[in-house]
């Protein structure tokens, strides 16, 4: 195999290196907005009104059933027909956070339906209010079971951010691509960008298993 | 005549089609102890879901001291009762379950302040002084600190009951509290609430399947089958002369089985 050292130090490893800046930036950015919006599809999807929960949920079918490559180009294309511009690293960041939002919204229900039927019983016969009940009874008790199904979206989601590279953001990927056709050589920055995202994953695989443990010991008992 | 302290008036609770109490008329005077016996899907533990608004109802009216609980009075007009009127007439009432339901993640100790100083408004030394006299009078003292999973059965549903007492209720409702128990824990579970009966403190509605503990604490036994009480009086006469062929029926099965 024909692999240059001298090129992988001086040329891809710095320009992959600035890269990687947008991919984690990209991928915190869309997993915070994910938890978020997770949070509030879960609560409009159990909304008492009908017609909002029915909207919601159709909402979620339609996100899911459609390959996220599709929302992306869809944002970043069709948006601005409706005089919407934004800039490439914004739109896909809003793709990647709907996208898995529709996810962790149903982790969440999961989450909160893994509480007994019991503890809102008796919170209720204490008489602890609503907010009460959930701040200290029910969130508590959901945790342990949410927080590592949300951990492998993290994962999920940093190694979905090489799709970015269609709208052009400049994240490792498409860096990566970027060298390859200026050098016409692939084999280093395709495999530079491969090993950044392997370390990353296992970094963020062994973070999410330890605030785990950090969670069964403060909350689980 | 002094009013009951809870009164049922034509209660009707359904699931769908299934009538689970059917106009039920039901009172229990203040400080009176009453047991509840009666085959399952009888509607007895419905009584004690209603009544502590753990389940709505579709007819009657509930009332408490005299107050409705499902509707209150606005400028003259009854309207579906408010969060602050229910709650207000639950914090008369206290629930023992039957699977304890304490809260997992708290000790026994917390499970007992957690409530009082959110609702009461008491400061959690003081609530903590009362749940500490509370665990002692259940005999838990040196469980204080202790996780549910770390007690027995038994054991849990006495810090169920320090619980429910922590709130100072003036009823205290009993569902089946010693169902889920192994056999060698009835008696410490037992205990405890034949000494809150005897303190003449307390009204109580007892659901259970216990027999001679009823006959034993109970002011009055009611024999609930289809969702209406079928039979009512003192445990002499309900365990000793019963008058109708399904309490007797019911009897007899108990006793086969025990």
């Amino acid at each position: 195999m024909d692999w240059r050292w001298d090129f992988t130090l001086d040329v891809v490893i710095p320009r992959l290196w600035e890269a990687a800046g947008v991919t984690v930036y990209a991928t915190f950015a869309s997993f915070l907005l994910a938890l978020v919006g997770g949070l509030i599809l879960m609560l409009l999807k159990t909304s008492k009104n009908r017609i909002v929960s029915i909207v919601v949920t159709e909402f979620i079918e339609l996100i899911r059933a459609t390959p996220l490559l599709v929302q992306i180009f869809f944002l970043f294309f069709l948006l601005p027909e409706v005089g919407i511009t934004l800039p490439p690293l914004t739109s896909g960041i809003i793709a990647i956070a709907l996208y898995n939002s529709t996810l962790c919204a149903e982790v969440y229900r999961a989450g909160l339906q893994a509480v007994p039927r019991g503890q809102w019983e008796a919170a209720m016969a204490l008489n602890l209010s609503a907010y009460r009940t959930f701040r200290r009874i029910i969130i508590p008790q959901s945790l342990p079971p949410i927080v590592p199904a949300l951990g492998n979206y993290l994962i999920a989601i940093f190694k979905e951010t090489p799709l970015l590279s269609f709208v052009a953001v400049g994240e490792i990927m498409h860096a990566s691509k970027l060298i390859g056709s200026e050098y016409y050589r692939f084999t280093e920055a395709v495999t530079i960008a491969g090993v950044f995202f392997l370390v990353m994953s296992l970094v963020s695989a062994q973070l999410v298993r330890l605030v785990e443990t950090y969670l069964q010991r403060s909350i689980q008992r | 005549m002094k009013e009951p302290k809870i009164q049922f008036e034509k209660v009707l609770k359904a699931y769908g089609d299934l009538k689970v109490l059917e106009d039920l008329d039901f009172h229990v005077d203040e400080n009176e102890v009453v047991a509840i016996i009666g085959p399952s899907g009888s509607g007895k533990t419905t009584v004690l879901r209603v009544l502590m608004t753990l389940e709505g109802i579709q007819g009657g009216t509930i009332l408490v001291d005299g107050e409705p609980l499902n509707v209150m009075r606005q400028g003259g007009r009854l309207v579906p009762a408010g969060t602050a009127h229910v709650r207000r007439i639950r914090s008369k009432i206290g629930m023992v379950f039957q699977n304890f339901n304490l809260f997992p993640h708290m000790t026994a100790l917390e499970n007992c302040i957690e409530a009082p100083v959110q609702t009461k408004g008491l400061t959690k030394a003081q609530a903590t002084v009362e749940a500490l006299e509370l665990l002692a009078m259940v005999g838990l003292t040196d469980k204080r600190d202790h996780y549910p999973s770390q007690l027995s059965g038994g054991q849990q549903q006495r810090v169920a009951i320090a619980r429910a007492l922590a709130m100072r209720p003036e009823i205290l409702l009993f569902d089946e509290p010693t169902s889920a128990l192994d056999p060698e824990m009835v008696g410490e579970v037992l205990n405890v609430i034949r000494d809150l009966a005897k303190s003449g403190h307390y009204t109580i509605l007892l659901v259970t399947h216990q027999m001679g503990f009823a006959r034993e604490v109970a002011d009055r036994v009611c024999f609930f089958d289809g969702g209406i009480v079928v039979e009512e009086g003192t445990p002499d006469d309900v365990f000793g002369n019963p008058q109708s062929d399904r309490l007797r029926h019911f009897l007899s099965k108990i006793l086969e089985a025990t």
